[in-house]
């Protein structure tokens, strides 16, 4: 298997901080990586190591097997690029964002306004090209700054969390372009994601980090099955439980995971299991529901995240459930911290790990 | 009140009629300006670039020096000029003293702290993260450098308008080491100055009249121009 | 950028430099009292110059003291000022040379129509006494008597020493509270004295024109015109060997000029038509200055604004010129 990038011994500490801690990793040409852990464990710096804008305090980086150093950076800066979490669009048109790599490419100019229409066919956004790129709503921004990074047609791409601020249909968009241009174009992906649904189906392989160290590689089916060993270092991923399961009368599973907290599932499995519901999948609501979801509590908002587009909520049933709500439903439900709430999500949605 | 209005009225005159004095003073002090605002601009945005940009000791201190140097008496500037204009002065051997150019740099001088400090500020408000957006995109760290300042251009539009008001409005400077020299070194403020001292209101206030017009002019269409973009 | 930036200060300096030297008209800087200048006497006389010579004359409005400290440092080539013993400073520092006499007129003490302080007639020294007399009479703090320049100008510099001929201390009344002093131009000091129904020294030439051309002022002259109030006009070239740079021989060409039959006729007239019955603004000097004029007005000349009985000692001369003294 031919190896696009390496990472030897790299460590990285901001003053007192250890962000990443003496990291080795190899990337296959054609895979698609995910790095999977919670918040803060060192996810978008590893990236932003890899995407070669941020230099380790130790360690080597290899790109194409050749050593990055302060001589070839700028050159060897064009093989890869990074799409931020946060979408930083310039003050500009859609076209001009799209075109800005390109234009360093020193590409003509008849060529890039054709890879822009194909790219923008890509991401489901053509005839954008003219509009201002700050005026788009955060879903449509995310993906002009992820077609910024797919028109370069560089070997290796870096997503960080890419559909961590977007609503269900958006990321599902993303998703399902990820998906084609690893297929279609073979493009060497590695992604830092914290969503476990996300990281089970799309990767081919997975590396799990926790406190700047990566504790396990492998493909999805080996680290979920054997996830349940490194499961409490995982604790702090969002809607990830450890409980015991058992299979009911009508044939769906129930996991009672503490607190006396029970979820409905319709997978069925015994035993010691996890489960995960994805934020995008749960209803908040301020009414008790009535509605056909086998899923409901009732609890607390004991923390408001504004993520622009979208406003992620963290609830206190007993577990504590993220979920991630439209901007404009939050204002509509005038949400505030300690507001009462009932969350709701299909026995479908839950995934048992 | 009399002479006032009648004052107002020649002024009018003066102003309709392309009085031709009246047309040369306003090129003059537009030039000047002109000139001046375009200097300080290639020296002070490279500043607030470094000042804004750049971590390094004394960065506090280098933003307050400049915000303390915009509200300078043009007076006390005019007269630290003047000196080292002067032939007696260190760079007396230029010949600098009584000509445009000497306004010009003045002015320049004047104004660099407005252009550096306004540029600082709406280049700090950049997301900082543009310069590594655009890095790895493809861009050098000039390219990059380059960016964060196209994202800061309306801000250092505004901070060069600002500037070429100060400096098109302000007296010390122009009257210290230009002399008011006529068809030379004659400017608005200038020859406001000057005429109402010699009694003449009619011209002096046609010329503040214009003055003000273009002061306010600028400011406005800055005005509409910044809120069409938001 | 800085390098742009550099670069266009660079070649705006450099190209003032170039043009000045080279290509531009020989440009003589004269530095002048205010008096001269905003009669526009000055701009006659640059019109009538500037049609025969291919010099572009500069004029930079200043006070007197100022307009000596510009010569001084070598900002100038040549100065027109009105202050016999700032002149002779002047000259004695080796700066100036060959100091011509080109004008005279009187200055005048101007006050309200109702004249207060009673200086109807009187000469100028008695004038003042009765002025003083009447500010030391004000109960009244606030209220201001006489406005001065106080700004080194020669207009400032004659009140001081008509204070001192009338027998006070100059220092101690400037302090007092009737005394106000403005630090303005001429023709701010007189407006200001007119708001303030006070009285002040002013040269005739602003007075006639804020009084009799522009209705600015209602102020009147009650004051006779004697000796004391005697206003001589010079014109002192900047010495090149002090200045290398300085433009000495249009510097002497304008100053021929200046004593020229043409250019003297010029003064002698200037503003006969603005200011009709009130007398002019300027005369000839020039025609005077013969040691065998016996008219009073060259004796008064000769005693108030000559250095060692000659406009111009021998030592301050430049031998190149003798005809400017023949």
């Amino acid at each position: 298997m031919t190896v696009i990038a390496e990472l030897k011994g790299v460590t990285k500490t901001f003053d007192a901080i250890t962000a990443l801690d003496d990291i080795d990793l190899r990337i296959h040409k054609g895979e698609i990586l995910a790095l999977l852990g919670p918040n803060g464990s060192g996810k978008t710096t590893l990236l932003r190591i890899l995407a070669l804008i941020q230099k380790p305090t130790k360690g080597e980086i290899y790109l194409n097997n050749v050593k990055v150093t302060d001589k070839n950076i700028e050159q060897k800066r064009l093989e890869t690029t990074l799409v931020f979490q946060r979408t930083l669009l310039l003050s500009t048109t859609v076209y001009n964002n799209i075109a800005y790599g390109l234009k360093i490419r020193k590409t003509p100019k008849t060529k890039i306004d054709k890879e822009i229409a194909k790219v923008l066919k890509l991401v489901r956004l053509e005839g954008f090209e003219k509009r201002q790129a700050k005026k788009l709503s955060g879903g449509e921004q995310q993906r002009v700054a992820l077609a910024r990074a797919l028109i370069l047609n560089t070997e290796l791409l870096l997503l960080d969390e890419p559909t961590a601020n977007l609503d269900p249909k958006n990321a599902s968009v993303i998703e399902e372009i990820i998906a084609t241009i690893n297929r279609e174009f073979k493009t060497t992906i590695v992604m830092a994601t914290h969503n476990m649904f996300q990281a089970k189906n799309l990767p081919d392989r997975i590396a799990l980090i926790t406190d700047g160290k990566i504790s396990e590689v492998g493909t999805p089916t080996k680290i979920f099955g054997s996830l349940s060993k490194t499961l409490a270092s995982f604790a702090a991923v969002e809607n990830t439980f450890a409980g015991t399961a058992d299979i009911t009368e009508n044939g769906t599973t129930l996991v009672d995971i503490g607190n006396s907290v029970q979820i409905e599932a319709t997978v069925q499995s015994n035993g010691k299991v996890a489960v995960f519901i994805s934020p995008e999948d749960i209803i908040v609501s301020r009414r008790r529901f009535e509605s056909s979801a086998r899923n409901a509590f009732k609890g607390r908002i004991v923390e408001i995240s504004d993520l622009g587009s979208v406003v992620r909520l963290r609830i206190d049933v007993g577990k504590i459930f993220t979920v991630q709500i439209t901007k404009r439903s939050f204002n509509e439900m005038g949400l505030n911290l300690d507001t009462e709430v009932f969350l709701a999500f299909k026995a479908s949605s839950v995934q048992i790990i | 009140m009399n002479e006032i209005l009648e004052g107002v009225i020649k002024a009018f005159q003066l102003i309709f009629s392309g009085d031709p004095r009246v047309f040369e003073v306003t090129l003059r002090a537009l030039l000047i300006s002109g000139i001046a605002t375009v200097i300080a601009i290639f020296i002070g945005v490279p500043i607030a670039m470094f000042i804004a940009l750049k971590n390094f000791p004394g960065k506090v201190l280098a933003k307050g020096f400049f915000n303390t140097f915009i509200g300078v008496p043009t007076v006390g500037l005019g007269l630290i000029l003047f000196i080292i204009f002067s032939r007696a002065g260190p760079l007396g051997f230029f010949g600098l003293l009584y000509t445009p150019t000497a306004i010009i740099l003045g002015e320049a001088i004047l104004i660099i702290p407005i252009v550096v400090s306004l540029t600082t500020t709406a280049i700090e408000a950049v997301d900082p993260d543009i310069m590594n957006q655009a890095k790895t995109l493809g861009a050098s760290e000039s390219q990059a450098s380059i960016t964060v300042l196209q994202e800061a251009l309306s801000g250092i539009f505004l901070a060069g308008i600002a500037s070429f008001n100060r400096a098109i409005a302000e007296l010390g400077v122009a009257q210290m080491v230009g002399g008011n020299i006529e068809h030379w070194t004659d400017v608005l403020t200038t020859t406001i100055a000057l005429e109402t001292q010699k009694g003449n209101f009619a011209l002096s206030i046609a010329l503040a009249i214009i003055l003000i017009t273009i002061v306010f002019a600028i400011t406005i269409t800055v005005n509409i121009f910044q809120r069409r973009r938001k | 950028m800085v390098a742009v930036g550099t670069t266009i200060v660079i070649v705006v300096i450099a190209g003032t430099f170039v043009y000045l030297q080279y290509f531009a008209k020989r440009r003589l800087v004269v530095s002048t009292t205010t008096s001269l200048y905003d009669t526009d006497l000055l701009k006659a006389i640059e019109v009538a110059f500037e049609t025969k010579y291919p010099i572009d004359v500069q004029f930079i409005p200043v006070g007197t003291g100022i307009a000596i400290e510009q010569a001084r440092n070598g900002d100038v080539d040549l100065t027109l000022v009105h202050s016999p013993l700032q002149e002779k400073t002047f000259l004695q520092e080796g700066y100036g040379v060959n100091r011509k006499i080109i004008a005279y007129n009187f200055f005048i003490i101007v006050g309200p129509q109702n004249d207060p302080a009673q200086t109807n007639g009187l000469n100028a020294t008695e004038a003042m006494k009765n002025i003083l007399a009447y500010g030391r009479n004000q109960t009244n703090l606030n209220v201001k008597v006489w406005f001065s320049r106080g700004d080194n100008s020669g207009t400032h510099s004659k009140e001081q020493s008509l204070w001192k001929l009338a027998g006070f201390n100059y220092t101690e009344i400037s302090a007092e509270s009737w005394y106000a002093s403005g630090g303005g131009k001429m023709g701010e000091t007189l407006l200001k004295t007119n708001e303030k129904s006070a009285y002040t020294l002013s040269d005739i030439g602003t007075y006639l024109k804020y009084y009799e051309k522009d209705s600015l002022i209602n102020l009147r002259s009650f004051v006779q015109e004697t000796y004391e109030l005697l206003n001589v006009y010079s014109a002192i070239a900047v010495n090149q060997t002090r200045h290398r740079h300085v433009n000495f021989n249009d510097a002497i060409t304008f100053m021929k000029f200046l004593i020229s039959e043409e250019c003297q006729q010029l003064v002698e007239d200037f503003g006969k038509n603005d200011y009709g019955q009130s007398g002019r603004l300027f005369h000839a000097a020039v025609h005077l200055i013969p040691q065998n004029s016996t008219q009073q007005i060259a004796q008064w000349i000769k005693t108030y604004a000559f250095l060692e009985n000659s406009e111009c000692p021998p030592q301050y001369r430049d031998s190149r010129h003798p005809e400017l003294y023949s």
